[in-house]
Order: C-alpha cells, then structure tokens, then sequence
C-alpha cells in the first residue's frame, strides 16, 4: 500500500497534514499491537505452557485463552492506576 | 508544510501518546510478573487487582525518588 505514488506523471503532490498524521497514527497503532502481541505471546507460554508436549492440551488452551484477557485486563488496570496517581 | 508550527506540535502529541503507551506497556509487564505469580485465572483476586495497582503506583514514587537523588549528585 504505497500512499506517496503520484497518480499525475508531473511533480508528486505534498501529503496534506492530515493524511500524513493519519499515516503516522495507523503506522503507532500497528507497532504497538505488534509490541503488545509480542509480550503477551511471551508472558502467556511462560504461564500456560511449561512442559511442551506434541500438542496443545485443553488445559494449555484455555489458559492461553484466559492468560490473554488477564493480559489485557491488567493492562488497564495499570493505566487506570497511572492516571488516577496524577492529582 | 512539514516545519508548520501546527505540525510539530501534532508530532509533539504523538509522541507523548506514544510515550505513555510504552510507560504503561512497560509497566505492566514488569507488574504481570510481580503480582500474577500463579496459572491465569477466568477473572483477577482482589489481592491480584491490588497488587497491580500498587505496583504502578510505587515504581512512579520510586521513579521520583531516584530523580531527585540523581539531580542531587549533578
């Protein structure tokens, strides 16, 4: 998806300001999810997965399942908490 | 239309959004293993949901003290 190819073959039009914070904020919400999936892959195989077997197990599975809303539960916990300390 | 002043300061906004996101990602990674020592449950314990919420809490009261213990020894 290449948003800078000029649709005219003369000089390419500047992005308005809006398309390009636009871009920049898909471009922020895709790293953080990146970011954010990345850490709860991690913080759920520790938790849920502790002797690897030749398949997920239902217990593994739905640990993983509950790990992942806890995870983000806990993140707006902690959200929450920072922002309520701000007085 | 980049320099504008208007601009900069929407880049300024992002990246303090960008900042805070990191704090709390940053935070709760650091409390997750604190505070959540056993298997994930289908909902937290009240002394789970505490401890998260202390744990953000007291790592920004330590952040301030070693601020200023740092800025002293400038």
């Amino acid at each position: 998806m290449d948003s800078f190819s000029s649709p005219s073959a003369g000089s390419s039009p500047k992005l308005s300001t809006d398309d390009l914070m636009g871009q920049l904020k898909v471009q922020l919400a895709q790293a953080y999810a990146e970011e954010f999936l990345e850490t709860v892959r991690g913080k759920c195989f520790e938790k849920c997965i502790t002797k690897p077997g030749s398949s997920l197990s239902g217990s593994e599975s739905s640990c993983i399942s509950r790990c992942v809303d806890r995870y983000i539960e806990a993140t707006g916990i902690i959200g929450r908490a920072l922002f309520n300390a701000q007085r | 239309m980049e320099n504008s002043p208007e601009f900069q300061q929407l880049i300024t906004q992002e990246r303090e959004k960008a900042m805070v996101n990191e704090m709390i990602a940053k935070l709760t990674t650091v409390c997750w293993d604190k505070c959540i020592t056993g298997t994930p449950g289908s909902k937290f314990s009240s002394s789970e949901s505490s401890c998260l919420t202390n744990c953000a809490q007291r790592y920004m009261d330590m952040s301030l003290i070693i601020m200023k213990r740092f800025q002293n020894m400038q």
